[in-house]
């Protein structure tokens, strides 16, 4: 049974269309649904910070106490260093809200935007440019 | 209800708008590294306006388009869609790669992409980058619209240090002439001279396992590239590259003018890790093609 896991109907699966710049990697494309949302709340199992590409890993439960694990696919660290991002921003165990693209093939995978964390910050990868910009992660 | 969704779809467009312009208006702290040094922790004087010369390339050069949904297109100064998204009129290539001939066209169609038009599934293409692979030159340079790359003048070579894979690509400029009949090298071999204010670098010698771009465009091991950079100010340097290439292109191909700026950050090292690549895969990449499990 294929399950997906909101926390806002308003902010789930919303469709438009933005001028702020992603970042591509290679086949992002092809397996997200780049001109969808979702956000997606759950607890952190593993962060992955590593070259060229970073990710977490989290669990999410719903209702009926069924556990999905889920993946996010992000950037590189030096453009998320840039984001304000680092190898110690989420340690297994912490709650996270991500936002992102949903995967083409319904799979838990989401390609990351966003992430509320439990302290109340929000990280975004939104505009960030990998030439060293400083992006601005409090908003 | 529609309204509620409507206004948080508007709240959340609008602050994502928020986030790119303040991004715009942190950009530029001369030295910066993100992930290490930051501002305060530099020194004062590289802040400092420096006297500019038109013959002097060392410093850190990017590509000043803002990535994202486009990427370069090869030797054009211009960017094509990878995705369903729309490129801006302004942004569309108005050129194309000259006529492949028969070898050019077969080894094209063997590069699988997860780029641009043509592109498929990451785990089934067999792009170099997905391994980890030697990105090879020109290539790595188009890789300075995420990425910057830099220049290192002395007296004898040119040196040009590529943040995406950490590679260094050495520039002769003793005197030596081009090697007549070398062994190929992933960023091939190189030349350069002084043209008045401009600086030509001519290369040969390029192993032809590399592509030129990530749209899977080919090259041979008879490529020449000669390339002409001019500083035409102090954070601002352009660049003229042809490529010729019988054995793939029917044609020279003669790139549209780039334009690099300084980014004013540091190099900042970017090496692809293999068994890290291979670990994304594993855990991220490959599982989204997966169907969702119970």
């Amino acid at each position: 049974m294929r399950r997906i896991f909101v926390i806002s109907p308003a902010l789930t699966v919303a469709i438009f269309i933005l001028g702020a710049p992603l970042f591509a990697h290679h086949g992002t494309g092809v397996a997200y649904q780049e001109d969808k949302w979702l956000t997606v709340k759950g607890t952190v199992t593993e962060w992955i910070w590593s070259n060229p590409h970073c990710g977490i890993l989290f669990d999410v439960t719903d209702e009926q106490g069924n556990v999905a694990h889920w993946g996010a696919e992000l950037g590189n660290p030096h453009q998320l260093s840039a984001a304000g991002f680092s190898k110690d921003v989420l340690k297994p165990g912490d709650k996270v809200t991500v936002t992102g693209h949903p995967s083409r093939s319904g799979a838990p995978r989401i390609q990351f935007h966003h992430m509320l964390l439990s302290d109340g910050r929000t990280l975004t990868i939104g505009g960030v440019k990998g030439n060293g910009e400083k992006a601005d992660t409090e908003y | 209800m529609w309204n509620r969704f409507l206004n948080s779809t508007l709240l959340l467009a609008a602050f994502l708008e928020f986030s790119y312009i303040a991004l715009a208006q942190t950009y530029g702290t001369p030295g910066y590294s993100p992930g290490a040094w930051k501002p305060d922790e530099l020194p004062k004087e590289l802040s400092q306006p420096k006297p500019f010369n038109a013959r002097e390339l060392s410093g850190v050069w990017s590509t000043p388009t803002t990535p994202g949904y486009f990427e370069r297109h090869s030797l054009d100064d211009k960017w094509i869609e990878t995705t369903d998204k729309k490129v801006p009129p302004q942004m569309r290539s108005n050129t194309s790669p000259p006529p492949m001939t028969e070898w050019g066209k077969a080894k094209f169609e063997a590069n699988k992409v997860s780029y641009g038009p043509r592109a498929i599934e990451p785990e089934l293409n067999n792009d170099p980058v997905s391994q980890c692979e030697p990105l090879g030159y020109p290539r790595d340079l188009w890789e300075a619209n995420l990425r910057p790359f830099e220049f290192i003048q002395t007296p004898n070579r040119v040196l040009q240090h590529m943040q995406y894979h950490d590679t260094w690509r050495t520039i002769w400029t003793d005197g030596r002439a081009l090697p007549k009949d070398p062994d190929p090298a992933w960023y091939g071999y190189s030349i350069g001279r002084w043209e008045g204010d401009t600086f030509v670098v001519e290369s040969v010698g390029f192993d032809d396992r590399t592509w030129l771009d990530h749209f899977g465009n080919p090259h041979s091991d008879q490529m020449r590239l000669v390339e002409r950079y001019r500083r035409i100010d102090k954070d601002i340097l352009k660049l003229d590259m042809t490529l010729t290439d019988p054995k793939a292109y029917t044609k020279p191909w003669v790139a549209d003018t780039i334009t690099f700026v300084n980014p004013k950050v540091a190099i900042f090292e970017e090496i692809c890790s293999p068994s890290e690549e291979h670990r994304f895969n594993d855990a991220i990449r490959d599982e989204s093609k997966a169907k969702s499990k119970p």
